[in-house]
């Protein structure tokens, strides 16, 4: 059994708006990490990533997003998770996350941040 | 058995097993009442117990035996794997700051289990680890 894992990207008044479907594991992290970097080499520096649409994450998945907060944080970029399960939002706040991303309800909330 | 229920199965190393006893735990919650924080916060805990067998075994094939007996107050979970082993004394508690900057983002599993769950108890040795964690329903 091996999970489905879908992203889709669109770019939003300057943010990178990331949606995940599905299981955020090693496979689905590494998505995430290069499509993400396909942007930040032109110039991306806000981020969204949404999980509306994953109810199940790993550690594994979650540490590629540590990656992203790096080197967001090289060159004063943001990352913004969004609609999140309680769930997920705990796990990420155990691993320490939002001291260096920022959370929001939805995805408007978040570029409303972001800019 | 309306109380209790308990479900037993011992998984084969093959990508992303572990959403079958993520959907097995799923079934048993729903039929219990059980309230989605609380089963969101089970499905974590189960999937790192079991990942963290598989990916720390130290074997190139292996098995993992996962139990879960739950009521609607409380779930126990136990994953036993037959690996190597290791000393859960020695493993150093990730940081995000150390993180950053370093090649290794890995290695949040157990302090998630000991985060998330109320009670948690690893036992490791030569033959195997056996991790037990409680989780509180209600």
């Amino acid at each position: 059994m091996e999970a489905e894992f879908n992203l889709t990207s669109e770019i939003n008044n300057d943010c990178l708006v990331l949606k995940t479907d599905g299981y955020v594991n090693n496979y689905g992290g590494e998505q995430i990490s290069n499509e993400f970097n396909k942007h930040f080499k032109n110039g991306i520096k806000k981020v969204v990533i949404s999980l509306a649409k994953s109810k199940v994450v790993n550690s594994i998945g979650i540490s590629f997003m540590i990656e992203i907060i790096e080197q967001l944080n090289e060159v004063n970029g943001k990352l913004y998770f969004t609609d999140m399960d309680s769930s997920i939002e705990k796990t990420l706040t155990i691993m320490g996350l939002f001291s260096y991303a920022g959370k929001a309800s939805t995805i408007d909330e978040a570029i409303k941040s972001l800019n | 058995m309306e109380n209790n229920v308990k479900l037993k199965m011992t998984l084969p190393d093959i990508p992303d097993i572990e959403l079958v006893a993520v959907e097995g735990l799923d079934k048993m919650a729903r039929h219990l009442g059980i309230s989605d924080e609380k089963i969101g916060e089970a499905r974590i805990l189960v999937t790192e117990a079991i990942i963290n067998a598989i990916e720390h075994s130290g074997k190139e094939k292996m098995e993992v035996d996962v139990e879960f007996t739950m009521t609607k107050e409380k779930l126990v979970i136990f994953v036993r794997d037959y690996g190597q082993g290791f000393k859960p004394e020695s493993v150093e508690e990730p940081d995000i700051l150390k993180k950053m900057g370093t090649e290794n983002k890995r290695g949040w599993g157990l302090k998630i289990m000991k985060s998330m769950s109320d009670d948690f108890l690893i036992e490791s040795n030569e033959n195997g680890t056996k991790i037990t964690l409680i989780k509180n329903l209600v």
